[in-house]
């Protein structure tokens, strides 16, 4: 069975980590003006979920197409 | 309190007519403690939803929304990065689990490092950490018992109750065992995470309706999150979010929906699956919380934001169906945990030491579940003060399981000798930072006690497993191991007879 993802995947992964963790990034959010109408931190966390959801659903979108499921 | 006692009792023998209608089997310990590997996608999902959002979701999360604001959100983070670290180890779990009949995180630790005693390890540090979250769950149902009740039941009332209700239901946990759990599981998460979602969805809209609630009402201290010069620290957030994403796979009842799934496949799309959901309940109640806290009764009690806003938004019946979605999501957490602890009770000490057959063991097993459900109803109903603060200091125990887990299954270099140093000296310096400097460490900018110990945790693992050498034959069995997993199952049951034999660590 390969076992082995897309790099794209395995760079969204490495992504989603990076932005989800990183302090810098939110505190950033924590001091920057309101984005769409909505504050930045509520903006920077739905958007890092959104973003770890899309990507695991990619993922395995993409490793069925692959057949690596199989 | 007929009405919302009545939604409960309805409910409750719809549970029980499901439980009812399940087929048990006891042939293997692997049917009784693992489901005979052989749910789906959509079970593995609703499972693994169950067990990992207890009902203190929308009493301790909710509230913490209601009181605190955004950081809340660190909560659902978390949830999904567990859920990516799954589908990157969910290959070779599964395959070293059905390969070698794993029934039990620490079977796993057995099969990596080949150690006897590592199991026992790995099993009591889960088990002690284990049973305070037990304890607060029973509490948190009678928090529930004593609001639907509206103030005919006293606080102890409410718990003792709420340890019966409870207590009942692990009749059937005890007596068929995991797939009773994962079953029950796909009822209970529906209520939960769907029905649930669904409410939450109707009450957000009736705080911005009906009370003209809207965000721009809140402090502007429920958007800020702790940076450079804050009193929790600048790291504190993160420090939340990484023992959270990685403490998540050390909870045994976590770890065993690894061994569940009838294949790869399923366990991966139960991640594709259990993501959206997972992200529509958690920002749903996060957003209710915040908008809920603008509410002045909420304000005076903040975790009880999903009780007050449900009776002010639809009386006693949205009450009872407030109840009801507790209950169902405080019965998965609690079973799960009840059944994987009795599994390794069985497996992973008596049945470490002394030779057991199938029966012994699923009699173990069920005498272990029995014994934790009266241990944990016993102490629900004692007054603990402590018990909240012993609820973080487990988490922050357990997590050192994390570093032995992960680089086993990642790393290739690992052995038993860096696996245990690594795991016991982050326990034994989680416990002493924990009680040296409760609630936070002066000097660490924010890091929990936890987080701290894992960094030594790391040093210590990579050191030890650096300076002393694999044997060959250690080094070959773990070089078969790791081959395995990048072959098809198929291929893969032909390494058996090379490894398992050497792998065999009881």
């Amino acid at each position: 069975m390969p076992s082995s993802r897309s790099p794209v995947i395995n760079f969204w992964f490495i992504f989603n980590a990076i932005v989800a963790l990183a302090p810098p990034i939110y505190w950033a959010a924590s001091s920057a003006p309101p984005m769409l109408g909505f504050p930045a931190t509520l903006v920077y966390f739905l958007a890092v979920n959104v973003s770890l959801t899309a990507s695991i659903v990619a993922a395995y979108l993409s490793d069925s197409r692959r057949g690596a499921l199989e | 309190m007929i009405i919302t006692f009545g939604i409960l009792l309805v409910f409750f023998v719809i549970l029980v007519v499901i439980l009812q209608r399940i087929r048990y089997d006891e042939h293997s310990f692997s049917t009784y403690a693992v489901g005979d590997r052989s749910f789906g996608a959509r079970y593995q999902a609703m499972s693994f939803l169950n067990t990992w959002y207890p009902g203190a979701m929308f009493t301790a999360f909710g509230g913490m929304a209601a009181a605190s604001g955004v950081i809340s959100f660190y909560v659902l983070s978390y949830s999904l990065l567990i859920v990516m670290l799954m589908y990157i180890m969910a290959h070779t779990v599964w395959v070293w689990g059905k390969t070698f009949d794993l029934k039990t995180q620490p079977d796993l630790f057995a099969l990596r490092f080949q150690s006897h005693h590592i199991r026992s390890i790995a099993a009591v540090i889960g088990i002690i950490s284990g049973i305070p979250w037990l304890v607060l769950g029973m509490q948190a149902l009678g928090e529930m018992f004593r609001y639907l009740s509206l103030g005919a039941l006293s606080f102890s009332q409410a718990v003792v109750l709420g340890v019966v209700v409870i207590g009942v239901r692990q009749i059937w946990t005890v007596k068929i065992g995991m797939r009773g759990v994962v079953i029950s599981d796909y009822f209970q998460g529906i209520v939960a995470y769907i029905v649930g979602t669904l409410m939450l969805i109707g009450l957000i809209l009736w705080l911005i309706y009906s009370k003209g609630v809207d965000f721009s009402q809140l402090p502007a201290t429920h958007f800020s999150l702790p940076g450079i010069g804050s009193s929790e620290g600048p790291l504190y957030v993160f420090s939340l979010m990484l023992t959270g994403a990685l403490g998540g796979w050390c909870w045994p009842y976590i770890f065993v929906r690894l061994f569940t799934a009838n294949g790869v496949k399923s366990l991966k799309k139960s991640a594709a699956l259990a993501v959206p959901l997972s992200m529509l309940f958690a920002v749903a109640l996060l957003i209710f919380g915040m908008l809920g806290g603008a509410l002045p009764e909420v304000a005076e009690h903040p975790s009880e934001v999903w009780f007050i806003v449900s009776h002010q938004a639809g009386g006693l019946w949205l009450l009872g169906l407030a109840g009801v979605i507790l209950l169902a999501a405080s019965m998965g957490h609690i079973d799960g945990n009840i059944q994987a602890t009795g599994a390794q009770i069985a497996n992973d000490l008596l049945g470490n030491y002394f030779k057991l057959d199938t029966r012994q063991l699923i009699l173990f097993s069920k005498l272990g579940m029995l014994g934790l459900t009266l241990l944990s109803s016993w102490l629900a109903c004692l007054e603990l003060p402590a018990l909240f603060t012993l609820a973080v200091l487990a988490y922050q125990g357990i997590i050192q399981l994390a570093v032995p887990q992960f680089l086993g299954i990642f790393w290739k270099k690992g052995n038993k000798y860096a696996a245990i140093s690594s795991m016991s000296a982050g326990f034994i310096t989680a416990v002493w930072l924990e009680l040296h400097y409760p609630g936070s460490i002066p000097w660490a900018y924010g890091l929990t006690s936890g987080a701290v110990a894992l960094l030594i945790n790391l040093v210590i693992y990579i050191s030890l497993s650096l300076l002393i050498r694999q044997t060959a034959d250690e080094k070959q069995r773990v070089e078969a191991l790791f081959r395995m997993i990048r072959h098809t199952p198929g291929q893969g049951q032909s390494m058996v007879s090379s490894v398992g034999e050497r792998s065999a660590a009881r």
